[in-house]
């Protein structure tokens, strides 16, 4: 269904298709229920879509230059913003290219806390996803399900970092509040809870005859081509790609958990909404290992534990908090440059961060996960009935926000 | 009743068609149930969904005056007419849409003394006739808009109306056929002295429903509509009060489908029967509108349930199983008429 494959992934290419007389041109958005942040332009033919122009960058917030103007430590709120429900994992990709530069490494247990909360993170981005592929599909049960269902895990991410949506929990030489101590019985409730309501969602949505005849065979991409588009996480693996950052280049501690990278080959939109649900449960099981296997210990990097003032080792001893030495606020790591990446909800994260040895950032720069499977727009849209614009839209997980940085 | 006496013998029957056709179950009767099936909509899909649905205003009532609230709002905010529409046909239509949405109850009885108020024999025939007109309408209004969404929603409600129309004719033959009779009166003398329609042929009593939630653009039939593809369909130029009206046809529309499924498939007043104002119309058709509503109330429940099919996949049904399942229903009238 998609373009055919002479069709290469630029700009010009898609410039030179030819339009017909009676092709008429559709301004989806910006302000319009289907489109998100953005502008989708799409030309019809009769109800048949015939290409697809997305206009992003209407949410560009200037992040790799903000982030410029500060010192290290005060990017993690910037960097975080943009992809707003998945802030964990954009959190973790900037800190680890930071603590390259700094050659320092996190304790372990510093290292499972970030899994925990990097996979919590997955979990509510996916639901989010679900969410909005049920609206975009005229299923508002299934939206308000999805975005109420998130709800236990952010209340138990608010008691250990305070804040609900962007915690900037994680640190350069670890996080910066230890576990609370009921936290692992709280979240175990949690996974149980979920666990209930995916059998819910599995029949009264992934079940469902109208999603099967909506989404089966719609949007397909082949492996291949999924690979020379260059789409990333569950997409990818929803078309028979196991390309997972968390298998294939570990961080953190993930080395340790025992999981399976869920794949399908099918590669519409069903495998891809399949795929997050089946992410879904292999995140229930790390957070599981994590809980039970979490090594005790500091959560501070040793040295900065060190030089800390009597009165906040003795605050963080007593309430696990860490409180920022003059040493983290006013890092300068020597000069070079390091990558980061790290698969995040709705795919790899990829930051490339360069030092000149000052107090901020030389150059910052982020590749998200939803500008990389900007081609379905493009390329897999078009051939496609116009109702199945939306279908596709939502079962990609595109974020424009997260897109336009 | 007895200030009625007071007046010449003529008037009575003016004044209980003028009740009729006013109170109920007419005008008064349908804003009424609009008020109520609106928020029974929203209540039941927000019990579904975890959420409270309409509750500030007047919360004591449950929310039940939202739509007071919201008309209110409509009406106070400015009506834009944009440049390129047709002037008339885009601002008529509306008043035209809910003409047309209310026009079929006319034409059901509610009761078995109705034929003192229309005297008709062909009450099916009209009836079903004029649910039919509305997505006349409906196409002339998304071409006089002049947006191209809504175009695409008027060529939408074309395609689906010619793709269900025919299923529709069919059950309502084999609802003639059952009965042997055009007169909705006889129709439900029929059921009260045998069973109720939807047991005697239910093949044909899925089809209607099917077309009802079809021709109303219910959840997963709302396609017409669309708010993720088309905003809002062949409506979506309306603003103020006049989205109110638009917002309303749909449920209007339901209410006269209802009305009929109630009569031609639940029995209608059955066993209730008598003679007289109250005993021979008013009582029946308390029953008749229970029966409606509580069909209307499934209907929009469904909401919570599916979501949107896609056209060209309801066409492909139209035109395939929901057609044969009319047919099937025909063979089942035909088999049946024989044993009642």
């Amino acid at each position: 269904m998609s373009l055919p494959k002479e069709v290469p992934f630029t700009y010009e290419a898609l410039s030179q298709i030819e339009l017909k007389n009676g092709v008429i041109e559709l301004q989806v958005g910006p302000a319009h229920a289907g489109s998100g942040h953005m502008r989708i332009v799409v030309w019809v033919e009769g109800d048949t879509v015939v290409k697809v122009d997305p206009d992003i960058g209407y949410v560009h917030r200037g992040v790799e230059k903000l982030s410029e103007d500060r010192i290290y430590i005060k990017a993690i709120p910037i960097v975080e913003r943009p992809a707003l429900v998945d802030t964990v994992n954009a959190n973790l990709a900037y800190v680890i290219a930071l603590e390259k530069l700094l050659g320092l490494e996190a304790p372990p247990r510093a290292q499972y806390i970030r899994v925990i909360t990097a996979e919590i993170s997955r979990i509510i981005s996916h639901l989010y996803g679900i969410a909005i592929f049920g609206i975009f599909m005229g299923s508002s049960t299934v939206f308000m399900w999805a975005l109420a269902d998130r709800e236990p895990f952010i209340d138990i991410m608010e008691e250990l970092t305070g804040a609900r949506i962007t915690y900037s929990h994680i640190i350069p030489g670890g996080v910066r509040w230890d576990l609370p101590k009921d936290f692992a019985d709280r979240l175990e409730i949690a996974l149980q809870y979920l666990e209930r309501r995916m059998k819910d969602y599995e029949s009264i949505w992934i079940k469902n005859p109208v999603v099967e005849a909506r989404t089966k065979g719609v949007g397909t991409l082949s492996a291949t081509r999924a690979v020379e588009l260059g789409v990333v996480g569950p997409n990818l693996r929803a078309s028979g790609v196991g390309y997972d950052v968390r298998k294939d280049s570990p961080y953190a501690a993930y080395p340790d958990f025992d999981f399976e990278v869920p794949t399908l080959s099918e590669g519409d939109s069903y495998a891809r909404l399949l795929i997050r649900v089946e992410e879904i449960k292999q995140s229930i099981s790390i957070i599981r290992q994590a809980l039970k296997k979490i090594p005790q210990g500091r959560v501070i990097y040793e040295d900065y534990y060190k030089r800390m003032s009597p009165l906040m080792k003795k605050i963080y001893d007593e309430t696990g908090r860490v409180k920022f030495t003059s040493l983290v606020t006013s890092l300068s790591p020597p000069k070079g440059e390091a990558i980061s990446r790290v698969e995040g909800g709705r795919g790899e994260v990829f930051y490339y961060l360069v030092s000149d040895g000052g107090k901020t950032p030389y150059r910052f720069r982020a590749v998200t996960p939803s500008f990389r499977n900007l081609p379905y727009f493009t390329h897999v849209m078009p051939g496609h009935k116009l109702a199945d614009v939306p279908v596709i839209y939502g079962s990609i997980d595109y974020f424009p926000p997260e897109a336009d940085r | 009743m007895s200030v009625l006496y007071f007046l010449p013998q003529g008037w009575l029957p003016l004044l209980e068609s003028l009740f009729y056709a006013l109170i109920f179950p007419g005008f008064v009767i349908i804003l009424l149930l609009a008020f109520f099936i609106i928020w029974f909509e929203r209540k039941a899909a927000a019990r579904v969904q975890m959420r409270y649905g309409p509750l500030w205003v007047s919360k004591r009532t449950g929310g039940i005056i939202q739509l007071l609230a919201d008309m209110i709002r409509f009406s106070f905010q400015e009506f834009i007419i944009p440049e390129g529409a047709d002037f008339l046909p885009f601002v008529f239509l509306p008043g035209f849409l809910l003409a047309f949405a209310v026009l079929p109850t006319v034409f059901i009885p509610i009761g078995p003394d109705y034929t003192r108020i229309f005297p008709s024999a062909y009450t099916l025939l009209l009836a079903a006739a004029f649910t039919l007109v509305i997505p006349v309408y409906l196409v002339v209004t998304g071409w006089a808009a002049d947006n191209k969404f809504s175009f695409i929603g008027a060529l939408r409600e074309a395609y689906l109306l010619i793709s269900y129309e025919v299923p529709y004719i069919l059950v309502i033959a084999s609802m003639v056929l059952l009965y042997r009779t055009l007169d909705l009166v006889r129709v439900v003398d029929m059921q009260e002295s045998s069973l109720p329609g939807i047991l005697l042929n239910p093949v044909a009593a899925i089809v209607y429903l099917l077309v009802v939630i079809r021709s109303t653009g219910r959840v997963p039939y709302d396609i017409v509509e669309a708010d993720s593809e088309l905003i809002f369909g062949p409506y979506t130029e309306y603003s103020s009060l006049m989205f109110g009206f638009v917002m309303g046809v749909p449920y209007i529309e339901l209410y006269s489908y209802s009305l009929l499924f109630s009569v031609l498939f639940l029995g209608g007043w059955a066993p209730m029967g008598g003679s007289g104002f109250v005993g021979g119309l008013i009582l029946p058709g308390l029953l008749t509108f229970v029966k409606a509503v509580i069909v209307m109330c499934f209907l929009v429940f469904l909401r919570a349930v599916y979501p949107r099919y896609k056209l060209n996949k309801a066409m492909e049904a139209g035109w395939s199983w929901v057609l044969y399942l009319a047919l099937v229903s025909l063979l089942v009238s035909a088999a049946v008429s024989r044993l009642i």
